[in-house]
Order: structure tokens, then C-alpha cells, then sequence
């Protein structure tokens, strides 16, 4: 296809070649001289210079200067016509600028491999039942690391904590997570000083070992090249110091410290409560450490004792950066779509625009090409302005994405090891300039085939001819304004779903009254003692109940939405109702009347239940219809611990008796319906596995009262540390972050989607309301009323706008059913969604096109007529 | 303003030129001084071919793949370009030729029913 370009010396050698030869047939044909052949042979020949200098216009240089001259003739038409040019930039810009943004985040988030060496080779378990559990035992994890070959390590997780850094005296506050040994050596991460801890540190009843980051290691340790082997106290438990990770280690989220778990029986290490990740060797497939895993998930069931089957079916592995992105990979997907359908709609939009011009143009271009234009060379020109337009387009685009993807990453709900790396990079610059040049070629393209066809004779003869677009352009304009409706209207049923969604979880029953409510976690210290808590409790309870304004206060172990708290339980006697996972809240005696849950029957717990262990229970409506359908469980017993007949827990419970049934309220997550919950009194022998307290405190400015609170905990307990202290609506609001972002993304996108297309229809119909003056002016002359022509107009506008909803329909119907998972409480294709939103679409259509058909009733034939 | 007046004048010229090209070399391959001697004896000196024109239509052929070009010599030892033509320049003959046909014959039929008023 290439052929190597000709140099001109070669052009002037075959010239001289063809005068030689011609030369001597003069001489030898004709009998002329030397030098009579000469002259005649230059004559016949022509002007040397001349041929030389079409063999350098047709060389790629001259290209080059035609290029230049064509983005300067292209840069004079862009500034005659500002209007047109800063619409269609800021078309662009808009664009260029959430693509790239959106891109930058599916790029970090999706496409990037993870910031740990041979990334690819790091694998995260999880039981695969009817869904995938992502996390799995202490016993699972030691049976996976004592047994599997195909991985040359293997780490457990299990969460962050703030805890008390304790070094010679001096104290602050830092963030640790508790991990396994092997966990730094799945990662790939090796240390700059020292090593990862073994596994000697994390026997239980054994020594306690901590990896420090780089960050503390530098801020409270001075740097220390000799760290290691020195004890550090956090949370009053002594730690020696392995190792230090360098800088730029993150896993989830960062971390200060990471302190060595012990493998004992507590029940947080019974439960699916760890991440394990493994590190699978070189040489071994994905496949088959997948096989391997099966292997030996099975053969754990089939060992192990009951109460340490936990994981339910398969034991299922994925690539870590799969498992990280598979929660977003659809929410991703979407907003790309929705993003991309965005940049086609404003494609469409210049394109449109573009079109118009070039067929206002026709006249312009005939007179070129009689005047010898090649057709190519007019290609060249359209291409040199759409790139000018993209160009400038995709340069105002970076400068919006750069602000946009600000906006969207300060928007992201979700924790990841690459949040901080999301940056405007060379791959996202190419990624946009590609999207610009693309869009440029395609709207020169466009417009370039618009005037292709133009006919040399009758648009110069005609002159009215000239004024009217070509078949093939107004075909092609139509279908660019039903085509804009129908992208925005699937733009617009997106967000129409997604609001729906988030109003209809905003609607939720959380089964408790959030107004005027006050939460806070006190985190307890890891040597705190039960009686100690109890003690601090119900000082602290005393304390706030004593502040001005306040109506109550009540302790529960998780509040609503905050959190998880579960245990095997059983129906006592009734192996056959049994939960692996029974919600478990220990609360104070009037927690209930503080978050206004309605008893439905029996009693609440008395003074003299709270704090004397007492052996009671109340259950929550889904409980008792579970267990009790159509009778009374008051008066029958719950034992916890106990799962299908067999005991689970250490120390073995007493069966509780059922005093009350509440009303059921929303557990971790507001989609999901309220799940089977027990509550049990407070006291001092109450499990305190999950590592904190919750207080909800009614008053009537809840935020008011939050220094009060405060100080209140500090002066029961100077060094307690407060959690999370906020209003409960902001509890609510921040467990809807996630529906809340996406719906917020595509709305906005969907506004801008209906604004653009209102621009483009608008753009569509002046300039073929002024192209058909004329026509308009002959109707008016004939007799059609002004009425009529705003007929004609606005009817053309209709149709066009009905033919973009019905394929916007269509599309939408195909396009919404990925978005299923996202939906809450709306089924796809809901026709209370999309009667509203295809009106909307419509009246945006037809509001376009109404000043342009205003416009058209006011053409005077006179003029009309005498113009051309 | 030159470049324009060359380009229309080449606009007019193209077409033809470039059968006449195509045609001259379907004897097999010649140089250029060859193809501008070939049209004016087969056209019996009735066209003028200006030999400076030939050339640059020549590259274009070329460009567009029609004919293929390789330095060799000529009959009297003379180093000179010969062009060939390329299965596409053949194509392309054939669809000139039938054009130029049908344009000629449809220049025919106007000129024979409607003859000239003065």
C-alpha cells in the first residue's frame, strides 16, 4: 500500500531522460542539428519549471502546506461564526470531559492492574453458594494454608481498628488492621527494614508481633534503622516490631500499624469474618489452583467438626483485582454507557450543526470545485476543521474532565488500593485525543459526503437550488434529531430508574424513627474487662441523660445500619429452626423507646433485667413468624450458640426465655429486607465480640448536643475514643451513598443529554426554517395560513421526535435490563417511569423546534420572493 | 491565482489524458517520451500533447496504482522510466473507455439532432 514517495531529483532525471531521447529521434527522424533538436524538443515539452513544480504540488510537503493553509481558512470560518463555534465546542468539551473523566475511573478501578508485584498472580477466597461469600474462617484458612500446593502463600485479613499507640509514653491514636502471617508475602510486598512477622506470632496465647508503615515508622519513630525487636504497646497489648513496609503499601485503605492476629477460638475467628487471599505459585493456572481450592474446601466438610463448618458449597477462588472490581464493574459499565451515549449525542449535536453550515456552504463549495477544486482537496479541508474543532474541543474537554473527575472521585462511595492513583495520565490523554480525532474525522466525513453530491450545473444555475439542502443532507440531519431523542430519552429512562431507586429507598421502613437522633460508637480498648465497659456504661448513660435537652439515651451493640452482630442460634428443642447468622443486639433497657420501635407483645426488659444476665429475650416480628408462624413465642425459648442441635460457641448459653416481640427494623443494609433479629439485656457479662458500643440519644436539636455528648463521655472516661458521631439521617443518608452516586451521575447526564438535544433540534430547525424561506414565503403567497406553516413545522418536528422515542424506546428496553442489580423497588421497563420521562423527551423535542416554527409563521412572502 | 488556472486547465485536461495513458500502454511497457510519441502518431498528429503535461498525469496514475513505473533502457541504450499497466489500470481502462463511449456518442446524438444555430 506504501510505496516509497518519489524524490523530485528523480522526476528531474526522468525529464532530462525524455529530452535526450527526443533529442536524438529529432536528430535522427528529422535530420535537425544538436541544436535546432534541442529548441524543439524543449517546445514541445513545455515549461520544465512548470512540470516540476505540479510534481512537487502533488508531493506530501505540498500536502503539508495545504494542511496548514486549511486550519487557518478553517480557523477564519470558525471565528466569522461564533455562535455555531463556541455551541459546538462547549458541545465538545462536555463530551470529551466526562468520558475522560469516567474513563479515568474505570481505568483505575477495572483496567489497572493492582499496585502489588505479579499482581495477577494474587487470588481472593470465598465459599461460593447460591452467591458468593467473600470471606471465611479462621479454621478454613488454616486448613487452606496447611494444605494447598499451588500457592507459595497464603494471608488472612480481618479489618480495621483505631487503637491506642503506646511508645515510651507518648500516646496517639493510629489505625491498624489485624492480619496473618503470609498476608505481606501473598501481597508480594518486601520490607525496607526487617521482615514480615512469622507464624509464631500469631499462635494463640503466644507473643504479638506489628509491620509499621512507612509514614508512622518515620513520624513517631524518627526513622529508626533499629526498630526491630523493639516493643511497641497498642491498645495496652505489647508488640514487637518485625518489620517496616515501604512507603506507598496499601491494602484496602492505609493503615498505620498491621498487628499480628492470633489464630485462637474466639467466635470473630470462628465466623466468616476474614479475607484470605492467596499467591499462587509460577507455573500453576489460574485453573488449577481453582481445581486445588475445590479440592480442599470439600475435604474440609468432610473433616472438619461441625461447628467450624461454616462456608456453605464450594470453596471458589477469583483474581484479586476481578473480586475487588466486581462490585463495580457494573455500576462502571453503566456510567461508561451512559457517558458514551452522552458523547454521541453531542457528536451528533456538532455533527448536526456541522452539516447545516456545510449545506449553507453549497454554493460556496460549486464555485470551488468549477474553479478546479479536487474533490479530495475538499475532503482535506473538511478534515482539517473537524480536527480544528475536535482539537479545541478535546483541549476545553481535559480542562472539564479535570474538574469533573475532582467531583466524581470526592463522590466515590466505595474503598480501593487505587483511589489515590486516579490521576489525568498519558493513557487518558490518548484516550481523549483518540475520542476527539474520531469525532473530527466522522463530522468532516460527514459533512464532506454532504457535498459530494453537490451538482455542479444546476446549483450554480439555480441559484435557489443552492439554498436548499440536498436530499441525502436533510435525510441525514433528520435522522440525527430523531436519533439525539432517541439517546436521550434511554439517558433520561436510566436516571428516571435510578432516582426512582433511591426515592423508593429513601421510602424504606426503617422500622425505627431517625428524627431528633443522635449515634455515636465508644470503640472499647482491647484489655478493657467486662465489668470495666459495664461500669463506664452506665456512668456515661447517667451522665448524658443529665444533659440539658436531652429525652433519653440508650446503648445498643450495633445500631441500625450501622454494622453486623451474629451468632448461630436455635429455637430451643427445634433443631429444625435453626440461623447461622441471627442478628444479635444487646441493648439498655429503654433502647426501644428511644428509637420509637413499637412493641406488638409481651414486655420490654426491666431495670432488674439489665445487668443481672438474666436469662431473656425479645425477638423482632420476622423472628417470630419465622420460628412461630401463627403462634405465641412468649413464654418458649431461644438458645444461642446452638445451630441444628449442636453447640457452637465456647461457653455453652442458657436457654432465654421470650418476654416481648418488637417490631422489626432494618439491619447492615436498607435494600434488604429486616433481618430475623434477638435482643438480649445489657450487662455486664453481655458479648462484646463485636469490639464497641453504639449510643442513640434522642433530643430535640440532636446536632446540638454533640460537644455536651462529648464531654460527657470524656469525663467518665478520659482516653475513650468517640466514633462516627452524627445525626441518625446522616447514618441513613450515608448507607445510601452509592445509589445516591450513581443516580446523581446519571441524572446529570441525562439533564445534559436533553439540554444538548434541545440545542441540537433547535440548531436543526432555524437553519431549515431559513434554508426554506423561500418554499415558506410561495405556501404563505399561495394561501396557507400562518397556522398551517406552523403545522408544517412543528408536524415535521413531531414526527421526527416520535420516530427518536420509538427507537429510544426499543433501545432502552434492551439497555435497562443490565441495569437490574442497581434497581430497587422498579422493574425495568416500568410504564410509570417512562410515560413521564417520554412526555419529557417529547415537549424538550417540540420546545426546539417552537421558536424556529414562530419564526417560519412570520415569513413575508414579499421578501421571501424577492430575496433570491 | 496561477495554481488555479493550471488546475482548471488540468481539471479538463485529466480525463482524457489519462485514457489516452492507459491505452497507449496496454502494448506493454514504454517510457514517457515513447507514450507522447505513441499518441500523437496513433491520433495522426490531430492531438497535441504538450510533453511537460505528461509527466505529472503520469505520477498521478501512478499514485492511484494504475500503472507501475521501474528505471530500465531504451532501445538506444538510454537509462529512461518505463511504465506498465497494473491489473487496476486495466479495470480502469475499461471502465474510461466504456464512459468516454457513452459521453461521445450521447455528444453525437445532440449534435446530430440539434445542429448548431449560429
Amino acid at each position: 500500500m506504501f510505496r516509497r514517495k518519489r524524490k523530485s531529483e528523480d522526476f528531474g532525471a526522468e525529464i532530462e531522460a525524455h529530452l535526450a531521447l527526443e533529442i536524438e529521434r529529432l536528430q535522427r527522424e528529422q535530420g535537425l542539428t544538436q541544436e535546432e533538436a534541442r529548441a524543439a524538443a524543449h517546445r514541445a515539452f513545455g515549461n520544465v519549471t512548470r512540470a516540476q513544480e505540479r510534481f512537487y504540488e502533488a508531493g506530501r510537503w505540498m500536502w503539508w502546506e495545504h494542511f496548514w493553509q486549511d486550519l487557518r481558512f478553517g480557523g477564519r470560518l470558525l471565528r466569522k461564526s461564533p455562535g455555531f463555534t463556541i455551541v459546538a465546542i462547549l458541545t465538545l468539551a462536555l463530551g470529551i470531559g466526562a468520558n475522560t473523566a469516567i474513563f479515568t475511573l474505570v481505568d483505575g478501578i477495572v483496567l489497572r492492574p493492582l499496585p502489588y508485584p505479579d499482581s495477577e498472580r494474587i487470588v481472593h477466597f470465598g465459599w461460593m453458594d447460591k452467591t458468593l461469600i467473600p470471606n471465611l474462617s479462621i479454621p478454613e484458612f488454616e486448613f487452606l494454608r496447611d494444605h494447598a500446593k499451588s500457592f507459595s502463600a497464603l494471608g488472612g485479613f480481618q479489618g480495621y481498628g483505631t487503637r491506642q499507640l503506646n511508645d515510651r509514653g507518648r500516646k496517639r491514636w493510629i489505625t491498624a488492621a489485624d492480619v496473618t502471617d503470609g498476608f505481606f508475602e501473598t501481597m508480594g510486598v518486601n520490607m525496607q527494614v526487617g521482615r514480615p512477622f512469622e507464624r509464631a506470632f500469631t499462635r494463640p496465647g503466644g507473643a504479638y508481633g506489628a509491620v509499621l508503615a512507612d509514614s508512622l515508622w518515620r513520624s513517631a519513630f524518627g526513622a529508626d534503622p533499629n526498630i526491630v525487636g523493639r516493643q511497641i504497646i497498642l491498645d495496652g497489648q505489647s508488640y514487637t516490631v518485625t518489620g517496616v513496609l515501604p512507603p506507598g503499601f496499601t491494602y484496602l485503605a492505609p493503615a498505620d500499624a498491621y498487628a499480628s492476629l492470633h489464630t485462637d477460638k474466639n467466635p470473630g475467628n470462628g465466623g466468616l469474618n476474614t479475607d484470605v487471599m492467596g499467591r499462587f505459585r509460577r507455573g500453576v493456572s489460574l485453573a488449577e489452583a481453582q481445581a486445588e481450592a475445590r479440592l480442599l474446601g470439600a475435604e474440609f466438610f468432610a473433616q472438619a467438626p461441625v461447628e467450624e463448618r461454616q462456608g456453605a458449597g464450594v470453596l471458589h477462588l477469583d483474581r484479586y483485582r476481578e473480586y475487588l472490581a466486581s462490585d463495580y464493574r457494573t455500576n462502571l459499565l453503566i456510567l461508561l454507557s451512559a457517558v458514551g451515549l452522552l458523547l454521541l449525542i453531542a457528536c451528533a449535536n456538532v455533527a448536526s450543526l456541522l452539516l447545516a453550515r456545510a449545506t449553507a456552504r453549497q454554493k460556496e463549495i460549486s464555485i470551488r470545485l468549477a474553479l478546479g477544486a479536487g474533490r479530495g482537496r475538499l475532503l482535506e479541508q473538511f478534515l482539517a476543521e473537524g480536527l480544528l474543532l475536535g482539537g479545541i474541543g478535546a483541549a476545553a474537554g481535559l480542562a472539564t474532565a479535570g474538574a469533573s473527575l475532582r467531583v466524581f472521585v470526592a463522590a466515590i462511595p466505595w474503598d480501593l488500593p487505587s483511589m489515590d492513583r486516579f490521576g489525568l495520565d498519558g493513557r487518558v490523554l490518548l484516550f481523549t485525543s483518540l475520542v476527539a480525532i474520531v469525532a473530527s474525522v466522522a463530522f468532516g466525513l460527514a459533512s464532506f459526503f454532504q457535498t459530494r453530491k453537490v451538482d455542479l450545473n444546476s446549483t450554480l444555475k439555480e441559484g435557489r437550488s443552492a439554498a436548499e439542502p440536498g436530499r441525502g443532507g436533510a435525510r441525514l440531519l433528520n435522522a440525527l434529531v430523531a436519533g439525539e431523542v432517541a439517546i436521550s430519552l434511554v439517558l433520561a429512562l436510566g436516571a428516571g430508574l435510578l432516582v426512582e431507586s433511591l426515592y423508593n429507598l429513601y421510602q424504606q421502613d426503617l422500622g425505627f424513627n431517625p428524627a431528633h437522633l443522635m449515634v455515636m460508637q465508644t470503640p472499647f480498648a482491647a484489655n478493657a474487662s467486662g465489668a470495666g465497659i459495664w461500669n463506664f456504661e452506665r456512668e456515661a448513660l447517667a451522665r448524658i441523660q443529665a444533659i440539658p435537652g436531652v429525652q433519653s439515651v440508650a446503648i445498643v451493640s450495633v445500631a441500625p445500619l450501622h454494622g453486623r452482630m451474629n451468632l448461630p442460634a436455635q429455637r430451643d428443642g427445634h433443631p429444625e429452626d435453626s440461623i447461622g447468622g441471627t442478628e444479635l443486639r444487646t441493648i439498655s433497657s429503654n433502647y426501644f423507646s428511644t428509637m420509637e420501635i413499637p412493641f406488638l407483645r409481651g414486655r420490654g426488659f426491666e431495670q432488674s433485667d439489665i445487668g443481672a444476665s438474666a436469662p431473656v429475650a425479645i425477638i423482632n416480628e420476622t423472628l417470630a413468624r419465622d420460628w412461630w408462624p401463627g403462634q405465641n413465642p412468649i413464654g418458649d425459648h431461644v438458645v444461642l450458640g446452638e445451630y441444628q442441635g449442636r453447640q457452637y460457641i465456647q461457653i455453652p448459653q442458657a436457654a432465654r426465655e421470650i418476654i416481648g416481640i418488637v417490631a422489626d427494623t432494618k439491619g447492615m443494609l436498607l435494600d434488604r429486607p429486616a433481618p430475623p433479629m434477638i435482643y438480649l439485656p445489657m450487662s455486664e457479662g453481655s458479648f462484646t465480640f463485636n469490639g464497641s458500643t453504639d449510643w442513640v440519644v434522642r433530643a430535640g436539636a440532636p446536632a446540638g448536643i454533640a460537644p455536651a455528648l462529648r464531654k460527657a463521655i470524656a469525663d467518665v472516661a478520659p482516653e475513650q475514643r468517640i466514633l462516627d458521631l452524627q445525626p441518625m439521617r446522616q447514618l441513613v443518608s450515608g448507607s445510601v451513598a452509592q445509589p445516591n452516586f450513581e443516580a446523581l451521575l446519571v441524572s446529570t447526564f441525562g439533564s445534559l443529554a436533553l439540554i444538548l438535544t434541545l440545542v441540537g433540534v433547535y440548531g436543526v430547525f432555524s437553519f431549515q426554517v431559513a434554508q426554506r424561506r423561500h418554499e415558506i414565503g410561495m405556501r404563505v403567497a399561495l394561501g396557507a395560513s400562518p397556522r398551517q406553516i406552523w403545522r408544517l413545522i412543528i408536524g415535521k418536528a413531531a414526527a421526527l421526535a416520535a420516530a427518536g422515542v420509538l427507537m429510544g424506546l426499543l433501545a432502552a428496553l434492551g439497555l435497562t435490563r443490565l441495569m437490574k442489580s442497581l434497581l430497587f423497588g422498579v422493574q425495568p421497563a416500568d410504564l410509570a417511569t417512562l410515560a413521564p420521562l417520554v412526555i419529557l423527551v417529547m415537549v424538550v423535542a417540540l420546545l426546539a423546534a417552537y421558536v424556529p416554527a414562530r419564526r417560519a409563521m412570520k415569513v413575508d412572502p414579499m421578501v421571501a420572493l424577492r430575496h433570491e | 491565482m496561477s495554481t488555479q488556472e493550471q488546475n482548471e486547465k488540468l481539471e479538463l485536461l485529466q480525463g482524457t489524458l489519462d485514457l489516452l495513458i492507459l491505452r497507449t500502454l496496454i502494448f506493454g511497457p514504454q517510457h514517457g517520451q515513447g507514450i507522447a510519441r505513441a499518441i500523437q502518431q496513433t491520433s495522426e498528429q490531430e492531438l497535441l500533447v504538450e510533453h511537460g503535461a505528461l509527466y505529472p498525469a503520469l505520477q498521478r496514475l501512478e499514485e492511484r496504482g494504475w500503472i507501475s513505473a521501474k528505471w530500465g533502457t531504451s532501445s538506444n541504450n538510454r537509462k529512461a522510466r518505463f511504465y506498465s499497466l497494473t491489473a487496476g489500470g486495466r479495470k480502469q481502462l475499461v471502465r474510461e473507455t466504456t464512459k468516454w463511449n457513452r459521453l461521445s456518442q450521447a455528444i453525437a446524438r445532440i449534435l446530430g439532432n440539434e445542429p448548431a444555430e449560429g
